[in-house]
């Protein structure tokens, strides 16, 4: 074995090859993990297909033995009136799977990158591998880069990927109703592609900074549990009618929850300090 | 090699260096130099400050007061820096036990900036050397205390540090196992000219591969030297058992007392226990005894070890604290 000097640190720029070890090392090791797979799994299969297919195909039924939705009443106009104009038999199925199946879909990338997150930094130091990780030659911006990514990536990937399998579902169910595809329609377009990946940034940004304080993975679970349930309950609200939004509206929420993500992760950058992390360890 | 260090100065050196968390001193106005290729045994009780003062060294902590100095480097300035020529084993191994053993070293070792392809080589290279290949595929959770120190170890060793932080390297190892990192850190020291800091509780262990020895006592150093030279500061003279096939008598004692040299003289069981000036006073003494036709079965000179050394410090400071 020859003797050669490890490779230079590379100045101000990001590491990324160390930051991607990082990330492949954790997620290797999360795939490995049934307690933090099967939950991850779980849900979004629930959310995307189990709930769509149900509610789907319910709605199809009593959208086909016709009968006005008294419901639109109490909507927004802007909401309301492109629903009412629909054929009768499509109107049930497009309130259910094009709107108020949406928010509902958020809790999909808040809780994987919840779980992630927690794995990532309370569980690090649970499995006493977290000393070994500041001891190595990558800088606390990196670290905390590679393990934001290790959360964020795949909070992104599920929730898309949950939005393919939603989207065949839901078109599927309202075939021969809906004339053409349902989904996506531009409420799901802005609550996909602008407002997930804003909840699973807001997800990490609480979960660092519960997982500073907590010692364990259960600990920063239940703790980050705490923080994330009113959300949940505020997406709940949403599917069922309470804050029916449309799609500017959906927009403005995305950029107040990007405000506040892009706030706490920044925080939470400022504060991850090896010294921090090892005065706490 | 890679060569950081001022040439001719010490690789390691500490002034006044010094770490509190929440009000409790972890470490007190630490002064220490390390010469390349020196085993420096940092010993002392839990919570001494032992870890601490590594973890600053490491640039992991910053310290409160004081600075040190690695491979003519800043650790709170260069910390990346310094990370890159040291390798730390800390107290657990720090294994991730849902990866294999060759997972957890080829990830640390692109986390150090290696290719895949010399990541894998330096991989293989050290789960041989460690003689972990045949279980090198397997997930560590199964693994005996000594399996997971191994790879800890080769974890350690993958990029050739030049400076070695070793915390309880040999903690849960067998016999034989601690024989062979003791010899391994032997081996990179007198061989390889590096560097090493052995944190460590087991004195056996360390007194048979440090040069120095560095003792910590409530974050405070309190005894830093050769254990030569630090049990000549303790005790005066060396201390030698003398058999003589039985009790002595007190006339042969006061005999052993006449001789120049001898510094104290007590019976025992089989002869008696003395400590003298030098070994040449020895020698004159067991001319004394055979020239008045006394039997002398056999003589052995004793070293104070660096077990007596430490516990005869630590109850110095104990008497000094009470």
């Amino acid at each position: 074995m020859t003797t050669t000097a490890p490779p230079a640190i590379t100045g101000s720029r990001l590491n990324t090859a160390a930051i991607k070890a990082i990330i492949g090392r954790d997620l290797r090791a999360v795939r490995r993990s049934k307690a933090v797979v099967i939950p991850m799994m779980l849900v979004p299969t629930l959310l995307m297909v189990a709930l769509p297919l149900v509610v789907g195909y319910a709605a199809r039924r009593a959208g086909q033995a016709g009968g006005r939705i008294q419901f639109l009443d109490s909507l927004p106009s802007a909401l309301a009136d492109p629903i009412a104009n629909l054929p009768q038999e499509e109107q049930l199925l497009t309130l259910v799977l094009g709107y108020l199946l949406a928010p509902l879909f958020l809790i999909v990338p808040l809780m994987v990158s919840a779980v992630l997150a927690a794995d990532a930094f309370a569980g690090e130091k649970e499995r006493r591998t977290m000393e070994t990780l500041l001891h190595l030659p990558v800088s606390d911006r990196d670290l905390f880069v590679a393990k934001f990514l290790t959360g964020f990536i795949p909070a992104v990937s599920v929730s898309w990927i949950g939005f393919g399998a939603f989207a065949i579902v839901a078109n599927g169910v309202s075939w021969g109703v809906v004339d053409g595809l349902l989904i996506p329609n531009a409420l799901w377009v802005v609550v996909i592609f602008w407002v997930a990946p804003a909840v699973a940034t807001l997800g990490l940004g609480i979960m660092v900074r519960v997982s500073a304080r907590c010692r364990t993975t259960q600990e920063a679970n239940q703790l980050g549990g705490a923080v994330i349930l009113p959300l949940i309950f505020v997406a709940v609200g949403q599917s069922t009618g309470l804050l029916l939004v449309d799609v500017p509206l959906a927009l403005g929420i995305g950029a107040a929850i990007w405000v506040v993500a892009v706030a706490l992760v920044a925080r939470g950058a400022k504060m991850f300090t090896r010294d921090r992390v090892a005065g706490n360890s | 090699m890679i060569d950081a260090a001022p040439p001719g100065g010490p690789c390691i050196s500490t002034h006044a260096l010094s770490r509190s968390f929440d009000g409790r001193v972890a470490v007190d106005g630490l002064d220490l130099d390390v010469q390349p290729g020196e085993v420096l045994a940092l010993l002392g009780p839990n919570g001494a400050g032992k870890t601490t003062t590594v973890r600053m060294l490491n640039g992991v902590l910053r310290p409160d007061r004081g600075h040190a100095v690695v491979l003519g480097l800043d650790p709170s300035v260069d910390g990346d820096e310094v990370r890159r020529l040291t390798g730390v084993l800390t107290e657990t191994a720090g294994l991730d036990d849902r990866l294999t053993a060759r997972e957890n070293l080829e990830y640390t070792a692109r986390m150090r900036g290696y290719a895949p392809r010399e990541a894998r080589t330096r991989v293989n290279h050290q789960l041989e050397q460690f003689a972990m290949l045949d279980v090198a595929d397997s997930r560590t959770v199964g693994f005996s205390t000594g399996q997971r120190k191994r790879v800890a170890l080769a974890r350690a060793l993958l990029h050739d540090p030049q400076v070695l932080f070793l915390d309880e390297p040999t903690s849960g190892l067998d016999p034989a196992a601690t024989r062979e990192v003791t010899d391994l850190i032997g081996m990179l020291a007198r061989e390889r000219g590096r560097t090493v800091i052995l944190a460590t509780h087991f004195l056996g262990e360390a007194g048979r591969v440090a040069d120095r020895m560095a003792v910590l006592d409530h974050g405070r150093l309190r005894a830093i030297g050769r254990p030569a030279d630090l049990a000549a500061e303790l005790w005066d003279g060396i201390s030698a058992d003398i058999d003589l096939g039985g009790p002595v008598a007190h006339t042969v004692l006061e005999l052993i007392g006449s001789v120049d040299g001898v510094l104290r003289q007590e019976a025992r069981a089989t002869g008696a226990t003395i400590a003298v000036r030098d070994r040449a006073t020895m020698a004159r003494v067991l001319a004394t005894l055979t020239g008045r036709g006394i039997d002398v079965f056999g003589a052995t000179m004793r070293e104070a070890s660096m077990e007596d050394i430490y516990f005869a410090l630590e109850s110095n400071f104990a008497a000094e604290r009470s």
